[in-house]
This record gives structure tokens, C-alpha cells and sequence, in this order.
């Protein structure tokens, strides 16, 4: 292969796209406008409080999964001190840097939840509170109507507590908020200033940073999923959700260092090579990580076969729901790992970028399986598996609904829209970074 | 700095420069003190073809030899006599043996890593390395393979363990993960036998080229496959590694699962819990990689080999160290706090048995080892001081054994039925066994060493400036020498080009 990369042009006119990004943005804007307004309208118009707000929830922690993703893939890079991985670290970079805002859509519904469900109520009125999503969040109406579940959830009533939940969401996204502002200030600032001063202190935060990033991705995924199902617990769960982050973040990662290149920027700075290896990030993490993960977790609780585990898997074994999950493992694992697991498919742009949406949208459904199904109730009055599983039959998974599709797609486009602000006001690759020249110079051998 | 001078490529790095430092953009060489690769070759070969070797080596090869001959004793008084004579007895019947075939298995896991993963990753470094690293796991998986041999009481069934189609119709139970081991541990011992000796092909041929004896010429010769190192030869090594190494790959995560899988699918308190199978994993590395520095940290002293395993080799592998700790640690934290989360009665009992109960001191030997005292190497000081570095992986080696110790007996010797309580107390063939097995793996280890080459020469060189195609020599005037005459491989071998930016930096 010829050296002619050595001589990429690192001039405005290849390293931002400010203008055209613009544009897009501006179309971003009123598409998740309209679309959020429809989810909004259809969910008012369905009247299901708990529907709704675990709809918002998968929604919102698919663009969590995205920037959380990116974050990673940033902070790994400089804690090995990784050389290919420049000419494209800045799209990682600028899909994290969403952390900074994303406390907003969450903490403020959250704290709303929160204080309404804290506010005194007469007896028999139900007010909308945190058990919209988290039965915990209301022990006497467990009492009630769950009193097996009542007694286990009591024994952690010191964990899964309203004050607590909120105070360490509030913690979570502070680390986060921090981490992106850290690295992406750091990593755009010396676009300006140069030198390797930057690149030294980011290496050195960088292994502490991920030591809380991994705290705090875990107890966010037990806070958040699991606790939906606040008698259920695998100690798996918090790398499992980690896994979503990286399908999510690395997909969205290659597609948008595809489309920035099809505005005509980054010429000869991303080349072949580095799809290639962002290809393998995703197949790595993505398909074949996942899958370990995945089936850690289902076989050791399949085959151990404890009710109090096992629940939580019937849930999603139930009517529709059988179909959803063999999606899951077809679309997650079984077709995306045929398909990219030559190195032409990963070097390609187009089959790269079809590859990287569609791991997207299946992080979407993974995010879906794990929020919505339910157990059902009278579980436990079942005799057989059979009677149960004829008795739940119908189950509904809605997923292709207009609703669905409404919210998730109108929080991706609101996701969208400001990654591109953040794209159009910087260079879109790392322009004084020491290692750019390794960087554009790497080849696949 | 004087030494980032050094770090341009164009001056010969001096032997005993401090390459941990790495300024971005500039990398640090990992060959040290070298102009050319006849030098590597030599420095690699001495060691084989020197009539004497140094006193330390014959101490060491004769404890291994005592330690050899009391596992001989040991098993052998095992098999003529029974199981019985091992502690075991309701209601722990699996402790040392189980606890050593985990832990040597865990050993090996550095070794492919190492091989494998850190290949496909592009970590050049791990050229110094991979050699006795993969060496290590041939030797630590052999170790392994003695105790679920031995352990099964009537030794001479031993071969029941495999499918084998017979006239009773009996076969092997399946759905149990003992068997899924079988198949897991002789796959990979397989794989990494095939991917170590593909790695020697070019090697040996330098040897048998280089070997003044007929005995050998003869025996290096038979070995090096009548390798030439023509362009033929080397696309086709390239492609066998490449595939290989990507075999490899997934064994490195499922051999340990499936270890892992012999204790989760039970219903055991402290044994079923889904984290186990990365946990394994980490565990495995972590243990592996303290290994690889208890061996590398004698040898490049006693062999002459500093230049090839230089302190940033060394420096890289305490990092590892470091990371895959801090994932035990993650994994006995989660174990731990789900214990509690789930309030499941049982399995909170055996997570504060295991810290208070009559195995405290096992433990918190694991936690020390494991989790506490690798937090040192997040200090540059710790990670490339020789003395601090040997210590701290040898602890680590005594935390992981004690991990798969405390696993195995604190949730057996506790369990569900408290009448039948009891607590484990090795015998002296136990004890035997175990440091038995130390001895075999010495003895393997110490003769590898002395008679094959314990870096993997090719590989090294392709990691040298001098293999890039646009290497223009050094600033000194060397000569660029051709691979041929000075052993196999370089140049024409460089699976990877150094690749050495030449612009001084970025506009």
C-alpha cells in the first residue's frame, strides 16, 4: 500500500464540517420534536401511567447506553495509550460528551416521582409516584397484593430506598457529567494548545476514571432494571448492561465517522483500516462478548432452576414474548456474527454502516427486553409450566407499535440533534494529538 | 530528558535505558541495548548452546526434581490405597485436588492471553513475553490434568472421563459440566500445544543452523520441519498464526467458564452465581500474569535476557496485574453485595461464613493477596521495582490459590444441612501433592528453559525499527543486516512493521 496518508490533509476544509453539520441539525430538531410530541400524544391517549413511563425508560437509557459507550471507548483508548484509535476517537468523544446533559431528561421526571409520591395522600386515591416504575417505591401496596414479595423486599428496604434512589442517581450522573467534561474538554482543548501535556494527564485519570465508571454503570443497571423486578437478582447484571453500552456506543461511534465522512470530511485521515477495527469493536463486544454474557447468565439460572431466579426469565418466555427473545438472540448474535465476521464487511463502509445500524436498533431491543415484560401475576397459583405459559399466551410485547417506534426514535433524533451541535462547533478528529500521524499511518496487517 | 533523545529511532537505545518512560506520540523501543539482530539471536541461542549453565539453575532443578519425586510417592500411595488418604470426607469432598487442578488451570490463562489475545490486540510487547508464557500454560495445563485424573479414586478408569463407544452402552453424563472440563481443558491444551510449536518452527531452524553437535543438529532439525524461511514458508506461518490466534481467542474465556460452570450450576450457596464465568476469567489472567512475572523476573536475571524483557515488559504485566485484581475485586464486591440484595437467607449465611466464620483466615489471606496489596502497582515505583514486583506476584499466586480454596471448602464445609458440618484438614499426601505438583511444573519449566529458545526470536525482531521497510539505519552508521545469516526471521518476517512516525509532531 502506498504511504500517500502520510500527507492527509489536516486542514479545515478535511477536519470540520461545521456548515453542513449544521444542516443536519437542523433537520434533527423538529424530527424529534414531532416525534416525541406523537409518543407524548399516544401515551396520553393510551392512559397507561406504568406503560408510559417504562417506555420513557427504555427510550432514555438507549441514548445513556449510547454516550456511555463512547465514554468507554474514550476512556480506554488513553489508559492503553492506543495509537490507531485517534483518527476516530472524536465522534466517541462527542457522543459521550452528551453526559453532560442527559441528568435532565431523567432526573427531573425522576424527582417529580419522587415528590409526589412523597407528598400525603388520603387513603384509596392513588397518586403517581416512583412505584409507577419500581413497585418498592410503595411497600404497602406491596403489602397488599404481594405479600411474599412484601416480606423479601423489606429485607432490603435500606437499599431500594425513595431518598437513597434519587441521591445515588444524582451521584451517577455526576460521575458521568464529570468523566465526559473531563475528556472531552481535555481532548478538544488541545486541538488548540497542542503538545502532549493533555494526552499525559488524560493517560493518568484515565484508569481511575474507569475503576467509576464501572461502579457506577453497575449499580445504575441494578438501580434502574433490575430493581424493576425488586425480587430478582444476578450478579452478572451490571456487566450485562455494560455490554449494551458498548453495542450501542460503538455502532452509533461507526456510524457517525461514516456519515461525517460522506459529507467529504475526514479524506484519507479515517481510512479502510480504522473501519475495520471499529468492526471488531463491535463483533468483539457487541456480538460475541454479549452473547457469552448473555448466555452466562441464562444457563447458570436455567440450570440451577431456583424459582426465586428463574421468574424473571419466564417473564420473557411468555406469549409474545418467546418470539421477542429468540429476536434477540437471532438478531443480536446468530446473523449479526455471520455477517461481519469477514474482514471485508467491516472494511467496507456500506456493509459496516448497515452492520452498525442494526446493532443499534438491537440494543434498542435488548434495552426493551429488559425493561417491559412483567411477571405475571399468579405466578406462583401455577402448577405446571404448561398451564402457565397456555394461560399467558397473549401476552403483548409491544415493541412495533407507533408508540414505541415514536419514543424511541424521537429521543434518538433529540440525541442526534445535540451530538451534531457538539460535532459542528469542533474539529472532527483529535487535529494536534501526538499520535494522529500513527494513527493515520496504521495498517491492518 | 536524555532518554527521549533515544526514542527518535535514530540512535541505538542504550542497554539498560529506562523505556517505561513514553513521551505520546514517540514510542518507546523494546529491544534494548542492540544495533542489529544478530545480536538478538546470540543473546537467545547462548543460552541453549552454553556447555554450562548457572549454579542457580541446578538448585532450582533439583528441589523441582525432590518436589517431582514426592508426587510420585504421593500418588502413588493415593492409588494403592484409595482417596481416603487425602482429608476428604463428608461434607467436603472436593479441596485440594479441586483447588489445584483450578489453579494450575488458571496459571495457563497468561500464556494464551498473552498469545492470542495480546496479538490480535497489536501489543507488541508481548513478543518479549509470549514464548515462556505459552510454555507456562503447556506446563500448567499438564499440572491441571493430573488432579481430576487422580481425584476420580479408581485411577484405572480414569479414560471413562472420555466418550468412549463401548459394548455396556455406558456413556458420560452429558449435562455435566465435569464432563464439558474434559472437553474444554484437552481443547485447549491442544490448541496451545499446536500454537506454541508453530511458533518454534523458525526458531528451531535458526538453532539446528546454528547447533555444533550431530545429536543437536539432528534433534532440532527433526523439529524445524525442514523450515528455510523462504517467502513461501513465512506467508504460510504468517496465515497459520493469524488463525490460530484467533482460535485461540475464545478459549481463553471459554476454558475458564466452563471451570467456573462446575461450581455455578449447582444450587450451592456460594457457588451459584451468574458473575462466575468472567469472574473465572479475570481470576485466571490475574493469577497467570503473576506467574509470568515470578518466572520473568529470575530469568532475564540469570540468563541475560534484560535487553528482550526490559522493564516496560515488566511494567505492562503489573499493569495487568493491576486491572484484572481490580475485576476479582469488582466480582467479590458484587458477590457480596447481591448476597445481601437478594435476602435469601442462605446465601447471606455463607458470605459472612466465609469472612467470619471458621475459615476467616483463608479468606482474608484472598483478599489481602488479591485485592489489597495489587493496589500498589497503581504506583509507577512498585510497578518497575524488581524486588517489590516479585513479592507482590508471589502473593498473588498464594491469594488465587486461596481463592479457589475458599470457594470449594467454606461453602462445602458449610452447607445447607448444619448436622453434617465439618471442617477440612489436609493430610500430609494433600500437602504433598500440592507442592508436587510445584515440582513437575519446575522441572518442565527448567528444562524448556535450558533446551529451547525462551523468546520467541523471529517475533522479537519483527518488533525492532530494523524491521520496518523504511528503516534508513541508525544515526551511528550501522549497516541494516540482512535476517539470512543471522537466524531466521526480521525483516521478512515482520508481522507487524515497528511503524516509527518520522515527523517530529503534528501542525
Amino acid at each position: 500500500m502506498s504511504h500517500s496518508h502520510d500527507h492527509a490533509d489536516l486542514g479545515p476544509s478535511n477536519t470540520r464540517a461545521d456548515a453542513a453539520i449544521a444542516r443536519i441539525a437542523g433537520r434533527l430538531l423538529p424530527a424529534a420534536v414531532v416525534l416525541l410530541a406523537a409518543a407524548a400524544w399516544l401515551a396520553w391517549k393510551g392512559g397507561d401511567a406504568n406503560a408510559t413511563a417504562k417506555l420513557y425508560l427504555v427510550s432514555f437509557s438507549f441514548i445513556l447506553a449510547i454516550s456511555l459507550g463512547g465514554l468507554f471507548f474514550t476512556m480506554i483508548q488513553f489508559l492503553t495509550r492506543a495509537g490507531w484509535s485517534v483518527a476516530v476517537r472524536r465522534p466517541a468523544e462527542a457522543l459521550a460528551s452528551n453526559l453532560r446533559w442527559l441528568w435532565i431528561p431523567f432526573m427531573l421526571p425522576l424527582l417529580w416521582l419522587w415528590w409526589k409520591g412523597g407528598q400525603h395522600h388520603d387513603a384509596g386515591t392513588h397518586a403517581l409516584g416512583l412505584d409507577v416504575l419500581w413497585p418498592w417505591a410503595n411497600l404497602e401496596h406491596m403489602q397488599q397484593h404481594e405479600p411474599a414479595e412484601y416480606e423479601n423486599v423489606l429485607k432490603k428496604a435500606g437499599w431500594l430506598d425513595p431518598n437513597f434512589f434519587v441521591l445515588r442517581a444524582a451521584i451517577y450522573f455526576a460521575v458521568w457529567a464529570v468523566l465526559a467534561t473531563i475528556f472531552f474538554k481535555g481532548s478538544t482543548s488541545q486541538d488548540t494548545v497542542g503538545g502532549t501535556a493533555t494526552t499525559d494527564r488524560l493517560q493518568k485519570l484515565s484508569g481511575p476514571s474507569i475503576i467509576l465508571f464501572g461502579l457506577t454503570v453497575t449499580f445504575a443497571a441494578f438501580d434502574w432494571m433490575m430493581s424493576l423486578t425488586p425480587t430478582w437478582f444476578s450478579t452478572m447484571f451490571g456487566v450485562y448492561f455494560f455490554t449494551v453500552c458498548c453495542t450501542a456506543g460503538f455502532s452509533a461511534m461507526a456510524l457517525v465517522t461514516i456519515r461525517l465522512q460522506s459529507l467529504g470530511a475526514l479524506k484519507g485521515i479515517v481510512t479502510r483500516e480504522h473501519l475495520q477495527d471499529l468492526g471488531k469493536y463491535i463483533f468483539a463486544f457487541g456480538i460475541v462478548f454479549w452473547a457469552y454474557i448473555g448466555f452466562s447468565q441464562y444457563m447458570l439460572i436455567w440450570y440451577g432452576n431456583i424459582p426465586e431466579e428463574t421468574t424473571w426469565f419466564m417473564a420473557r418466555q411468555m406469549g409474545g414474548w418467546t418470539t421477542f427473545s429468540w429476536l434477540l438472540i437471532a438478531g443480536h448474535f446468530v446473523v449479526p456474527f455471520v455477517f461481519m465476521i469477514s474482514r471485508w464487511m467491516k472494511r467496507w463502509n456500506v456493509t459496516l454502516a448497515v452492520a452498525s445500524a442494526w446493532m443499534l436498533f438491537m440494543s434498542a431491543v435488548d434495552l426493551y427486553w429488559l425493561i417491559v415484560p412483567v411477571i405475571p401475576a399468579g405466578l406462583a397459583d401455577a402448577t405446571t409450566y404448561a398451564e402457565l405459559a397456555e394461560k399467558h399466551k397473549d401476552a403483548p410485547v409491544g415493541f412495533f407499535t407507533l408508540a414505541t417506534l415514536c419514543s424511541i426514535g424521537g429521543m434518538l433524533c433529540l440525541f442526534a440533534w445535540r451530538t451534531a451541535r457538539t460535532l459542528s462547533r469542533n474539529h472532527l478528529v483529535p487535529v494536534r494529538d501526538p499520535r494522529l500521524g500513527e494513527s493515520i499511518a496504521f495498517q491492518n496487517i | 530528558m536524555s532518554a527521549s533523545s533515544s526514542m527518535q529511532g535514530n540512535t541505538v537505545p542504550a542497554s539498560g535505558m529506562d523505556n517505561t518512560i513514553e513521551s505520546p506520540g514517540q514510542r518507546a523501543p523494546l529491544v534494548l541495548g542492540t544495533g542489529d539482530f544478530h545480536t538478538v539471536t546470540n543473546q537467545v541461542c547462548r543460552v541453549t548452546e552454553h556447555p554450562s549453565v548457572p549454579m542457580a539453575w541446578y538448585v532450582a532443578f533439583g528441589v523441582s526434581l525432590m518436589l517431582l519425586g514426592a508426587l510420585g510417592i504421593a500418588v502413588n500411595y493415593l492409588i494403592f490405597t484409595g482417596v481416603g488418604v487425602w482429608g476428604l470426607n463428608n461434607p467436603v469432598m472436593w479441596a485440594f485436588d479441586i483447588t489445584n487442578f483450578v489453579f494450575w488451570v488458571g496459571i495457563g490463562h497468561a500464556g494464551t492471553l498473552i498469545s492470542a489475545i495480546l496479538f490480535l490486540f497489536r501489543q507488541k510487547w508481548r513478543t518479549g513475553i509470549n514464548r515462556f508464557a505459552e510454555a507456562m500454560t503447556i506446563f500448567a495445563v499438564i499440572c491441571a490434568g493430573i488432579f481430576p485424573g487422580i481425584h476420580v479414586g479408581r485411577v484405572w478408569f480414569a479414560y471413562w472421563l472420555f466418550p468412549i463407544p463401548n459394548q455396556m452402552e455406558m456413556w458420560p453424563q452429558f449435562r455435566s459440566p465435569l464432563l464439558w472440563d474434559v472437553f474444554a481443558v484437552s481443547t485447549y491444551f491442544t490448541v496451545s500445544l499446536v500454537f506454541w510449536y508453530i511458533g518454534l518452527i523458525p526458531d528451531l531452524a535458526t538453532l539446528r543452523d546454528r547447533a555444533k553437535g550431530t545429536i543437536q543438529q539432528f534433534a532440532y532439525g527433526l523439529f524445524a520441519l525442514g523450515w528455510r524461511g523462504s517467502a513461501r514458508h513465512w506467508h504460510r506461518y504468517e496465515v497459520a498464526y493469524l488463525l490460530l490466534a484467533a482460535l485461540a481467542t475464545p478459549l481463553v474465556l471459554s476454558v475458564h467458564s466452563v471451570v467456573s460452570f462446575d461450581f455455578a450450576v449447582s444450587q450451592l450457596p456460594g457457588w451459584h452465581t451468574t458473575i462466575f464465568p468472567p469472574y473465572f476469567v479475570a481470576g485466571a489472567i490475574f493469577s497467570g500474569f503473576a506467574m509470568v512475572v515470578t518466572l520473568a523476573v529470575p530469568a532475564r536475571e540469570l540468563f541475560g535476557l534484560k535487553d528482550l524483557i526490559t522493564m516496560r515488559h515488566l511494567d505492562n504485566m503489573n499493569k495487568v496485574i493491576l486491572v484484572t485484581g481490580c475485576m476479582v475485586g469488582y466480582a467479590y464486591s458484587m458477590e457480596f453485595f447481591i448476597a445481601w440484595y437478594s435476602g435469601a437467607p442462605y446465601e447471606q449465611f455463607t458470605f459472612i461464613n466465609r469472612a467470619f466464620g471458621q475459615y476467616w483466615w483463608a479468606y482474608w489471606i484472598m483478599v489481602s493477596c488479591n485485592v489489597i496489596t495489587p493496589q500498589l502497582f497503581w504506583f509507577k515505583k512498585v510497578r518497575t521495582s524488581i524486588p517489590a514486583m516479585f513479592v507482590l506476584s508471589l502473593f498473588v499466586n498464594v491469594g488465587m490459590w486461596f481463592e479457589r480454596y475458599v470457594i470449594i471448602v467454606s461453602s462445602l464445609a458449610n452447607d445447607f444441612l448444619p448436622t453434617s458440618w465439618d471442617e477440612f484438614i489436609p493430610t500430609w499426601v494433600d500437602i504433598a501433592t500440592m507442592l508436587g505438583a510445584f515440582g513437575l511444573f519446575g522441572v518442565l519449566f527448567l528444562l524448556f528453559c535450558r533446551y529451547l529458545p525462551m523468546i520467541a526470536i523471529a517475533e522479537v525482531k519483527s518488533v525492532m525499527p530494523e524491521a520496518n521497510p523504511h528503516w534508513e539505519g541508525y544515526a551511528k552508521g550501522h549497516a541494516h543486516h540482512g535476517g539470512a545469516h543471522h537466524g531466521h526471521g526480521g525483516a521478512s518476517a515482520g508481522s507487524q512493521p515497528a511503524f516509527q512516525d518520522p515527523r517530529p509532531g503534528q501542525p
